[in-house]
């Protein structure tokens, strides 16, 4: 015996492996498939899930944002430093519609921002933040990125005479990065410009004015108070709008926030199953040693030796295969999770994610020991003869009597193989709640594709019935719904605005005349459609933000500084701006602000050919823009996401191969004598298939059902309510999806029974029948 | 009442600063519960800012009971000595602006356009009765020889601000409400003008503190006789300009302004307002209205009435030997103790202005009484600080002359400081005080004491109001206003507030005139 048992127990579980190497594989393999899932749901969840904060913390993002008409820097600082909760102020001339060029490239679209001393509200990333001088420029990443520029470069800045040199790239969440947002940002220094020209608005103030300041408060959970006192002090300031963080949030996220939500709650789902394939993996491992259980208590072997053998065995199996799988699914997700990241101006997680992955290592090493440990204690409590003979493992006191499984067994091999299957029933359910499990993940991913596309493309899922909008100000509705095509026009007024009761909130308020229901319907979730200007039907998003209901007021301040109250009287599962909106009619809305102008809502003919209706828009001057679904600008990146979420489903089809042939394999072993005795006399190859095929093809009838169930009723309802729980999302599979796992799910079953009984063919039939 | 219980529990105040700080969550805590029905008789305790105060620690705006201030000695007209004897006590309230806010004489809406109409709304402005009695609970724990009331007691010279004023300062019941029954003014949640403060919906939320507001409540009345200053805004509509006609209609009437003009042209200084440019401004309309419940007891007061209704109200608790004055000006002479002389000068002008204004007799009035004091010393009280005042150089010309005239104590500048003048009689300190409208809403106690060596020192602090529920709710919102007492920094710096101010060696016998 060694002085050191533990060296003894590892070289013997070493020496243990070696001999079993195909049936270590094989438990391996399925280590690594659900390792790799866990670790690309790790990184694509914690990723996207704190991608904002994370950043924000970094670009030190202010509590406020508040943009107003170009005022005076004295006359807006003396009222902000009276604010109360007020750490510090910074403010800023932004610049829109600035011609920029680097290269070949060009856009007359650059948002300038000229910055003065002060805190920033961006990270600096790549070399380094702006001196005063006038001959520097700190570009956002995402233009860095799409230009290909890097520190050193010139960027071409209409106004500013030889341009300026690129002398850092910065990171700011405070909106989309370029090209996701329509104009690439660049910051100046205000000092800077001032020595070199003067004045760069020419606005006659005497000195450069300012028309936007970032904000930061001592302690935020105090915002509202300092924001009505910025209300109260605004008197004089026009076209005064407030966005915080939160409010920063909801504008991300209309770019790609439920996309990230999806993933993130996807990631929760597929974490879960992971963990739970694992323990059933392990478990069935161990089933198929019951006899070298019952021989290590018959010589002697004490029961927490047996279990802690078993355990050890595993961890040697389950760390190396656990590493290599979450490698693998890092591998996979950090790149689109990055590409994510970086659209929506966040920083991905970087070495910050490495504790979590150590963590879920030690947690699968910890859930597979677990497992194996568990039953092998039950074990090897029984009694070794019993074991011998490979009883199945159950919990005390369940007896056959507790359910009985009779399947229609048909005649001949095939009918035995079910029959074989059906009489180890504790197996039969685990084997058919992983595969039950996998199918479900696999079917829930696809559908996620389906749904990342509509959301792409399809302006139904914000439940818009319109195709097209239209410049109002240069034709009438009466002229659109003249033309060809045109079933309805509408008027459709849009505007952003506050919660005029707590001002750091914001939504939208959305206005048509009459019955929006024909152009806007999304589902109402409570109370009852708006009849009247006075009402309003608001989203869920927006009443569980306010904590609103059916018979509140909602009262929103809209950018001129005037309020305006409505009556709740419904709520609405709007999908749209996270389900901050409210529908109402625009009489009340114009009475407080006359110059909010509309735009045309346009809603086609059944079979209308949509670009000849655009063409003829056109031709009426009134800028047609197709209309979107509700991450449009994301278009191309959705795809792509679409695309690797398929990618990743195939390969978690894996995941059910490796359970059904582990089923099958631990069948015939169990039954290699009934094997041996069947070719014993005369049955070839294809009964022996046909007997695995039988087993199999219980396994699949179970899982099958089972799996769409749980896809339908549990897995995604629980992903759309983790990602919007506000809106309704359709992730249940579709016909096309469910037959195409269906298929894929009898493949798998014909592969595992293939390579199942091509071993257990080969196997000799006498040693089949002496072991058997 | 002896001077040394002032001086004791100006001792006693730091080993009592536990129980407070105990005493104050308590009050939070009721406060955080919500406005009753009135409660400045519920004590919360000592409100001297010796031994603890309501501080910012942390700059979020929420204000948290904190360390004290102790005395600090300001030594610009003489070297510090250790304090004995104290000679005599008294205390100042200032600005108070007991408000009608429901009043359609007021215009609210003015706050909006900025310098010079910041005050025309203050968030707080429904509690300042309540404020108002919560100071004279905490004054009455510390137990003042006599109180001097320095000014704009009213906001806008209206019969029942006045009444309302007097009827806390004199004790017993108290109806903060006008017109009818319950809050009908511009902080109402009805009310859709997102720039006033909306205490059911706007933050910090308060839900009934409005309806609270209005209830009548009991005030316990200064146990010290008080003595009043007329300030501008007792005998000046809104404290600018003298009541006609029409500002008594428009006052009366059941239609208030609700916004204004676009085109409206209104002077951007106080000083170009007139009786006509105001009668000329209401006659041609200043914007649209809205109905509100007419009170025919918001009548504008003649200068003449609002001085004799104080002057009768503080006749009724007087000292022996006062000279409560008569005729137009409100120019009175009291006893502080058997040691100290209080004299107050009327600065407030009659016709427009919201400046002070010392006349020639005045001066001559003043001499008088200086001669009358013997061997008093004297301190002056008026609404006006003297030095920004219209003839007031001359009256401290006067002052510093005389080596029995300790300090000059003012407010109207809602700020509190505390100034040395230097003069052939030793110099005497400018006091001033910051008012009890906005932050830090305090008053100011007062201390003349002998010192080693055979000179004396005045020796002040100020004092946070305590009690009551709705009190502590105005304290927080004036320290949150933008326009308010924090940012104008009304508290001063440290060596504005509680401070032994050195006077030296001084001859009591008589001026150096």
């Amino acid at each position: 015996m060694s002085n050191r048992p533990g060296a003894a127990y590892l070289t013997g579980a070493l020496a243990r492996l070696r001999v079993r190497r195909g049936r270590g594989l094989l438990a391996a393999l399925g280590i690594v498939a659900a390792a790799a899932m866990l670790g690309a749901a790790v990184t694509v969840g914690y990723g996207l899930a704190t991608g904002f904060e994370r950043t924000a913390e970094r670009a030190d993002l202010p509590d406020v944002i508040a943009r107003f008409d170009e005022e005076r820097p004295a006359r807006v600082d003396e009222r902000v430093r009276a604010l109360p909760n007020l750490e510090a102020v910074s403010l800023r001339l932004e610049i829109r519609d600035v011609p920029i060029g680097a290269g070949s490239r060009y856009t007359g679209d650059g948002v300038a921002q000229v910055v003065r001393e002060g805190r920033r509200g961006y990270a600096i990333v790549e070399g380094r933040d702006l001196r005063p001088r006038g001959d520097e420029v700190v570009v956002e990443s995402g233009l860095a990125r799409e230009w290909s520029l890097e520190v050193g470069d010139r960027l071409e800045v209409g106004g500013l005479d030889g341009g300026a040199r690129v002398v850092g790239v910065a990171v700011s969440p405070d909106n989309v990065a370029y090209p996701l947002a329509a104009g690439p940002r660049f910051y100046l220094s205000n000092e800077g410009l001032l020595a070199r020209y003067g004045d760069p608005s020419g606005a006659g103030f005497g000195e450069p004015p300012v028309n936007s300041l970032l904000l930061w408060t001592r302690d935020p959970d105090r915002l509202e108070e300092t924001l009505t006192q910025a209300r109260a002090v605004s008197y004089g300031i026009t076209d005064l709008r407030f966005i915080t963080r939160s409010g920063v949030q909801v504008l991300i996220d209309q770019a790609a926030g439920i996309v990230v939500a999806l993933l993130v709650a996807f990631s929760l789902v597929a974490l879960t199953s992971a963990v739970l394939m694992l323990a059933a993996s392990a478990r069935a491992d161990v089933e198929r040693r019951l006899s070298t259980i019952g021989v290590m208590r018959a010589v002697g072997f004490s029961r927490r030796g047996v279990a802690v053998r078993h355990a050890g065995e595993a961890a040697l199996v389950a760390l190396p295969a656990a590493t290599l799988g979450l490698a693998i699914g890092w591998l996979i997700a950090a790149g689109p999770s990055a590409d994510l990241l970086g659209a929506i101006n966040q920083l991905g997680p970087g070495l910050a994610l490495l504790p979590l992955l150590g963590a879920c290592l030690a947690g699968i090493v910890a859930v597979v020991c677990a497992a194996t440990a568990w039953p092998a204690w039950r074990a090897a409590g029984r009694a070794p003869a019993e074991t011998l003979r490979g009883a199945e493992l159950r919990g005390r006191g369940s007896g056959a009597g507790r359910f009985s499984l009779r399947l229609p067994a048909p005649r001949g091999a095939f009918g035995l193989g079910v029959r074989i299957v059906a009489a180890r029933r504790v197996r039969l359910t685990a084997t058919a709640a992983v595969l039950a499990v996998a199918t479900a993940v696999v079917l829930l991913m696809l559908a996620l594709a389906a749904l990342l596309e509509r959301l792409a493309e399809d302006p139904g899922t914000l439940g818009k019935r319109y195709e097209l909008t239209a410049d109002a100000s240069s034709t009438s509705a009466r002229e659109v719904r003249a033309l060809p095509g045109v079933e309805s026009v509408s008027p459709r007024y849009a505007v952003e605005a506050t919660d005029s009761f707590r001002l750091g909130e914001n939504l939208q308020v959305i206005a048509f005349p009459g019955d929006h229901t024909r152009f806007e319907a999304p589902p109402l979730a409570e109370g009852r459609r708006l009849r009247s200007s006075a009402e309003a039907e608001i989203g869920v998003g927006l009443a569980q933000a306010l904590g609103l209901g059916v018979g509140a007021t909602l009262a929103t301040q809209l950018p001129s500084g005037e309020e305006t109250r409505f009556r709740v009287v419904g709520l609405v599962r709007a999908l749209e701006k996270d389900g901050r909106v409210a529908y109402t009619r625009p009489r009340r809305l114009l009475a407080a602000d006359p110059s909010i102008e509309p735009e045309l809502a346009v809603r086609l003919e059944a079979g209308a050919d949509r670009a000849v209706v655009e063409r003829g828009l056109a031709a009426a001057g009134a800028l047609p823009q197709v209309t979107g679904g509700a991450s449009t600008s994301n278009r191309s990146f959705l795809a792509l996401l679409a695309t690797l979420l398929r990618a990743v489903a195939l390969v978690n089809g894996l995941v059910c191969l490796y359970a059904l042939v582990q089923s099958l394999s631990l069948t015939a072993i169990e039954r290699r004598g009934t094997v041996a005795t069947l070719r014993a006399c005369g049955a070839g190859r294809a009964h022996v298939v046909l007997v695995l095929a039988g087993a199999a093809a219980v396994v699949v009838a179970l899982a099958a059902p089972f799996g769409w169930a749980l896809e339908r009723f549990a897995l995604a309802p629980a992903v759309a309510g983790l990602a919007a729980d506000y809106a309704e999302l359709p992730l249940g599979a579709g016909g096309g999806e469910l037959a195409l796992v269906g298929l894929g799910v009898v493949l798998v079953a014909g592969a595992a029974t293939a390579l199942v009984a091509r071993r257990a063919a080969r196997e000799p039939i006498v040693r089949g029948l002496r072991e058997g | 009442m002896e001077a040394t219980t002032l001086r004791r529990r100006g001792r006693t105040a730091a080993a009592i600063g536990g129980g407070l700080l105990a005493l104050a969550l308590i009050g939070g805590l009721v406060a955080l519960l919500g406005p009753g029905d009135d409660g400045p008789t519920s004590a919360g305790g000592s409100g001297s800012t010796l031994g603890a105060t309501w501080t910012d620690p942390d700059g979020d705006g929420a204000l948290a009971w904190g360390p004290g201030e102790p005395l600090r000695d300001r030594t610009d007209l003489a070297p510090a000595a250790r304090p004995g004897r104290t000679l005599a006590t008294f205390a100042q309230i200032t600005d108070a602006h007991v408000r009608d806010e429901e009043s359609p004489g007021r215009l609210p809406v003015l706050d909006r356009l900025g310098p010079p109409f910041v005050t025309a709304f203050r968030p707080q402005e429904a509690l300042s009765t309540q404020v108002l009695a919560a100071t004279v609970t905490a004054l009455n724990e510390l137990d003042p020889q006599a109180v001097a009331v320095t000014g704009d007691i009213a906001d806008s010279a209206q019969a029942n601000e006045l009444e309302q004023a007097i009827a806390v300062l004199e004790g017993g019941r108290v109806d903060p409400d006008s017109g009818s029954r319950g809050y009908d003014g511009v902080q109402a949640t009805s009310n859709p003008d997102p720039f006033y403060y909306r205490p059911a919906v706007d933050a910090p939320s308060h839900r009934g503190l409005l309806d609270a507001a209005q209830r009548p409540f009991r005030s316990p009345g200064l146990d010290a006789p008080w003595y009043p200053a007329a300030g501008n805004h007792d005998v000046l509509t809104q404290g600018v300009v003298a009541p006609t006609q029409r500002v008594a209609r428009a006052a009366t009437s059941s239609r208030a302004i609700a916004e204004l003009d676009e085109d409206l042209e209104l002077p951007r200084s106080s000083r170009s307002i007139s009786p006509e440019l105001v009668d000329r401004l209401l006659s041609q309309g200043l914007g649209r209205t809205a109905r509100t419940p007419a009170d025919s007891g918001r009548r504008p007061l003649a200068a003449g009435e609002s001085l004799a209704r104080l002057r009768r109200a503080s006749a009724a608790r007087a000292a022996p030997g006062t000279d409560i004055g008569s005729g137009g000006r409100l120019d009175l002479a009291f006893d502080i103790g058997p040691r100290a002389r209080g004299l107050v000068l009327d600065t407030a002008r009659r016709d427009s202005g919201s400046g002070g204004l010392v006349r020639p007799e005045q001066l001559a009035w003043l001499e008088a009484e200086l001669d009358r004091a013997g061997g008093r010393y004297v301190v002056v009280f008026s609404h006006h600080p003297l030095r920004a005042s219209e003839g007031g150089e001359a009256a401290l010309e006067s002052l510093e002359r005389d080596p029995r005239v300790v300090a000059a104590v003012s407010g109207h500048a809602h700020r509190n400081a505390l100034t040395p003048r230097g003069g052939s009689g030793g110099g005497l300190w400018l006091v001033e005080t910051a008012s009890l409208a906005d932050f830090p809403q305090q008053a100011r106690a007062l201390r003349l004491v002998e010192t080693e060596g055979g000179g004396v020192a005045l020796e002040t602090w100020m004092v946070d109001h305590t009690g009551g529920t709705l009190a502590p709710i105005a304290r927080e919102l004036a320290y949150l206003d933008a326009q308010g007492g924090r940012p104008a920094g009304s508290r001063g710096g440290v060596g504005d507030r509680n401070v032994r101010l050195a006077l030296g060696r001084r001859s009591a016998e008589g001026a150096s005139r």
